[in-house]
């Protein structure tokens, strides 16, 4: 449990099996763009937040949300507030 | 060769993995050699998810990447010992030959390198971060590849330098790999590499120039992947060339 | 113990963002209904309220439990008391966070002491990973509900779901009962 206890995030590698229950193919692949900065990056390198509850992944140059998921015993829930799209 | 970006993926399934052999690395670091029966193969720098249940039951899950390349016929993890850990303690000191736990993959399709990739290949490691890099480094020496490679490798000292030995080895036989280490807190009597943190003039000196067009993969801690990635950035190097895979403290991508 | 829950003597980091990294002397609280402020204390002025110390259990829906933990802060009634008010304005409180994170509560789970604003753990200042300089402190919910590095209080007439309730998990999150998901 102390291996979350030190301040650092992951990035979107690590969400790799939460995303393969949303998406047919590979997200962490897939190209997204920040409708908050408009930077696009490869959702892999995101910055991956609150794993063990989810994943919240965030822009790397604004920190936006850009996806957040959580997969629970009923059911799944996917958002992209900040998200113009995503490209696979 | 699959390109996993367009290929659906299949459904990740639980399996029981059973250790079959397990090899000391460093003082903290061990590697698990894992048979996993229905394993479909992967792909050099992808991970696998665990699960560990207590007697409790209490359930643990932590990701970690392959170490192997899929030319074995053993998945092999190594794990490092994060002291206050939770999981890593009893992967490092309690977990026997013949132990099983639960295991799905392969996972992510961001993070490869295979030796149908073209161009030269540059690694960079920090700690424990050298395991998904070292899947790549053991499929193109198995494949016999020469193009040309480079692994700079940042520990803290000689000792914990993971797979030293076997790395030493594959350099000295393949003229196209140049590796560097950098130790950064401790250096062995006359020691002639570097002794610092990763920085920019170190990356400059020791890895290919841009017009070299190398493939570029980062993994470690957060810190110095996010540093390497920025500075490579700054020395020309095209942000779609640098892969980047960050680790947490455990040494694996905990979930 | 809830049921589910381990005991830990670590205390995991969970954050769904950058830690802010405030100074005290630019923080403030706010108390909102509507569009209008309620209240408004600065650092010191929320210093110079009543302080109430507790130790208690918290527990974390990722299933980890602390024991006997120590907490020093504004108890929810003090802050109703320090803007005249004998009970809340609205059934619901938004609570909002630097960083957006947000958490909703009934007014019910705040007050009579089960609600603080708190300052201190262990005698020392929370450090910023834990929620510093204040965190929403209600441990008889999971400690999600316990919304680090809080700024402003936001009665609501009607409830509204905060960042994890809207993403799958329960809108009120008693422990005892188990309740970690929106079903449970």
């Amino acid at each position: 449990m102390t291996e979350d206890s030190l301040e650092h995030f992951m990035d979107g590698n690590a969400a790799g099996s939460l995303l393969q229950e949303f998406f047919v193919l590979d997200a962490t692949t897939a190209q997204i763009q920040c409708a908050s900065c408009g930077f696009t990056e490869q959702v892999a390198s995101l910055r991956l937040y609150a794993a063990t509850m989810g994943a919240i992944l965030r822009c790397i140059h604004c920190d936006c949300i850009l996806l957040r998921a959580t997969h629970t015993p009923h059911g799944r829930w996917l958002e992209m507030p900040h998200a113009r799209y995503l490209r696979f | 060769m699959i390109e996993p970006a367009i290929a659906p993926q299949p459904r990740l399934e639980w399996q029981l993995a059973e250790v079959r052999a397990i090899v000391v690395e460093t003082p903290r670091v061990k590697s698990l050699l894992l048979q996993v029966p229905a394993w479909q193969g992967h792909l050099p720098g992808q991970h696998v998810d665990i699960r560990l249940t207590a007697e409790d039951g209490y359930q643990a899950q932590r990701s970690y990447s392959i170490a192997s390349p899929p030319e074995d016929a053993l998945l092999t993890l190594t794990v490092e010992r994060l002291d206050n850990g939770e999981v890593s303690p009893y992967l490092v000191d309690d977990v026997r030959v013949g132990d099983q736990f639960e295991l799905r993959g392969p996972i992510g399709g961001y993070f490869v390198w295979t030796v149908a990739t073209r161009g030269p290949l540059c690694l960079i490691a920090g700690g424990s971060g050298i395991a998904p890099l070292a899947a790549m480094l053991r499929h193109r020496a198995r494949r016999k590849v020469r193009a040309p490679a480079l692994l700079l490798y940042s520990s803290r000292s000689l000792e914990e330098v993971i797979y030293r030995e076997e790395l030493d080895t594959m350099a000295r036989g393949d003229p196209n790999l140049r590796l560097v280490n950098t130790l950064t807190r401790e250096q062995p009597d006359g020691w002639t590499g570097y002794r610092r943190r990763i920085d920019k003039a170190m990356l400059a000196e020791a890895i290919f120039a841009p017009e070299q067009n190398p493939k570029i993969f980062i993994c470690g801690p957060t810190p110095l992947v996010e540093e390497a990635s920025r500075f490579l950035v700054e020395l020309g190097h095209p942000f779609p060339t640098i892969k980047t895979e960050r680790f947490g403290p455990t040494g694996g991508l905990a979930p | 113990m809830p049921p589910g829950q381990y005991v830990t003597t670590d205390f995991p980091v969970l954050s769904a963002g950058p830690t802010p990294q405030i100074k005290v002397e630019d923080w403030t609280l706010a108390l909102q209904l509507a569009g209008s402020l309620l209240g408004n204390w600065s650092w010191a002025e929320f210093e110079a309220l009543p302080q109430t110390t507790i130790k208690t259990d918290i527990h974390c829906v990722t299933k980890w439990s602390k024991l006997d933990t120590t907490w020093r802060g504004v108890t929810f009634d003090d802050l109703l008391k320090g803007v005249g008010l004998a009970e809340p304005p609205t059934p619901y409180v938004m609570a909002h966070s630097d960083g957006g994170y947000t958490t909703n509560l009934p007014v019910a789970d705040l007050i009579n002491g089960r609600g603080m604003i708190v300052t201190r753990y262990e005698g020392l200042p929370i450090p910023p990973v834990h929620g510093g300089p204040a965190r929403l402190f209600v441990p008889h919910l999971y400690f999600w509900k316990s919304g680090k590095w809080v700024r402003r209080l936001r009665f609501m007439e009607k409830d509204e779901r905060g960042f994890w309730e809207s993403l799958g998990y329960h809108n009120y999150g008693d422990p005892w009962k188990e309740q970690r998901y929106d079903g449970d």
